[in-house]
């Protein structure tokens, strides 16, 4: 199983060939307007006033996105918020990003002689590396260099019959092949944690998913609202899925069968290969940025949508660096927002075809994007903002 | 061939997923693998919604996938859709927690 992708100096494998420019705000958002090629992150987790937890958590975002293998080159610039703080000194992010073997250029404002100098410097900085950067040529990659992401979303009950098992037999395929594979949503494994405990690797593994669970599900009493309220969230229920246990059975269908090898936190880089469960938040605008600075060079959005009638354009390109591709099982999902989806399930469920012929057709679908297909909302000129999954409250 | 009626997805489950509106009075034929059953609707049951295939008494597990999806609120009869009007959710019930606020 090959894809044509980017041979990375760290030995990685982009499948596209972005140069980024961090930390996210105006300096980089204007050398992005101006140079092709370019992208940055869009956010207003700066990181002021902010626990050193919540600091790190921000710096090894843009560290991995940085690091992510659909990066070439990266731009680091020193004009960011919250640079004083040791976490987000902007040295360290660039040294931390130049050990993956990356080039990686440094832009510091004050010497430049302020904003727009520093603006004049980072454009002509940003053209040069661009066009080094078109230099690189596909190769043929293997599916072990692979990794992948996955959130299911607006899920209802086509999801856990059948686009979740589809996803979850594409990350079986791809963990056999020593790829690596991440999903999570910390809420969405209440319910299920001790049927997805059963895969941990070790007893620690074991004792760490059902250790997510019950903090996720003590913080969700001590609001004292029903979980119902909140989450199933409304389309969910409108799809027909009635309580969080309901969810949370389907949800897990999407990590496949492989052992869990480890609970990484949002961000976190994982120590070896195979599928990871990642502490996250399951926010459209927060989950996908995550799983690419873990490394994912492709997103999965796995949609249900049988509660949606009015979202014909979905969510477009917030993995930042890796591209987002929707996935439906629901005909009806598929009949509203077409012109968003990438690849449709739903002959489990209409035409009786098995998970394992629809899996594979999802894998070689996955192979023509990594080779370098675009995914359908990658042909629309817009990036939501990101916002980074943060656990302490801000001061 | 376009299957039609609901799905149970594991032997110990109590109800299956309509993969078709199906409407009141209908005969409705509920698949487990290669096995075909029959439940008679006693009322509407959209598409992806929940159909009751055994009576299910108040305060008993709801099981799909084999396991428990949350307990029953009300008597549920054999061909009952099953939904938020006859099913609670037992996790994460902040409303039900000591010191709730509700």
């Amino acid at each position: 199983m090959k894809f044509l992708g980017y041979e990375r100096a760290d030995g990685s494998a982009g499948i596209r060939n972005h140069v980024l420019v961090i930390p996210g705000g105006l300096l980089a958002a204007k050398i992005c307007d101006f140079v092709e090629g370019t992208n940055t992150i869009l956010t207003a987790d700066s990181g002021s006033g902010r626990t050193s937890r919540d600091r790190e958590t921000i710096a090894r975002t843009l560290i991995g996105l940085g690091r992510n293998p659909n990066v070439a080159s990266v731009i680091v610039h020193s004009a960011g918020v919250a640079t004083g703080y040791p976490e987000l000194n902007p040295t360290r992010i660039a040294d931390e990003i130049a050990q993956s073997g990356k080039r990686v250029e440094f832009i510091e404002v004050a010497k430049e002689g302020g904003t727009f100098r520093a603006l004049e410097k980072g454009i002509q900085v940003a053209r040069e590396v661009v066009q080094e950067t078109s230099r690189t040529r596909r190769q043929p990659c293997d599916l072990s260099q692979m990794a992948i992401g996955v959130k299911c979303g607006a899920s209802d009950t086509t999801s856990g019959i059948a686009g979740n098992p589809v996803v979850g037999y594409l990350f079986d395929r791809i963990v056999e092949a020593g790829g690596t594979a991440f999903f999570g949503e910390n809420t969405e494994i209440i319910g299920a944690e001790h049927v997805l405990a059963k895969r941990g690797v070790s007893a620690e593994v074991s004792r760490r998913i059902l250790e997510v669970a019950a903090e996720t599900e003590e913080k969700a009493k001590a609001t004292g609202e029903d979980i119902r309220t909140v989450n199933p969230v409304p389309a969910n229920i409108a799809g027909g899925i009635s309580t969080l246990e309901e969810k949370s059975l389907g949800a897990i269908h999407k990590s496949g069968s492989a052992p869990v090898q480890g609970i990484l936190e949002y961000g976190e880089r994982p120590s070896g290969k195979g599928l990871y469960f990642v502490d996250n938040w399951m926010s459209t605008g927060s989950i996908f940025a995550g799983y690419a600075a873990s490394g994912a060079q492709l997103v999965i959005f796995q949609l249900g949508g049988g509660g949606w009638t009015d979202k014909d354009l979905l969510s477009t390109s917030t993995a930042v660096v890796a591209p987002l591709m929707w996935a439906t099982a629901n005909p009806k999902t598929l009949a509203v927002a077409g012109s968003c989806i990438d690849f449709y399930s739903g002959g489990v469920i209409e035409d009786g075809d098995s998970i394992e012929e629809t899996g594979e057709k999802l894998l070689q679908t996955v192979l023509e994007i990594a080779s370098g297909t675009l995914v359908k909302v990658e042909t629309i000129k817009h990036t939501d903002p990101t916002q980074i999954y943060l656990k302490d409250s801000p001061f | 061939m376009t299957l039609k009626g609901a799905l149970i997805l594991a032997e110990a489950d109590n109800v299956a997923t309509a993969i078709e509106d199906i409407e009141p009075g209908a005969v409705v034929p509920v698949r487990l693998g290669k096995e075909v059953r029959t439940v008679k609707a006693l009322e509407r049951v959209p598409f992806g919604f929940k159909i009751a295939v055994a009576d299910i008494p108040r305060g008993a597990d709801v099981i799909k996938y084999g396991e428990s999806i949350g307990k029953a609120s009300s008597d549920i009869k054999k061909g009952n859709m099953v939904h938020i009007h006859n099913l609670e959710g037992v996790r994460g019930r902040g409303d039900l927690a000591k010191g709730g606020s509700r």
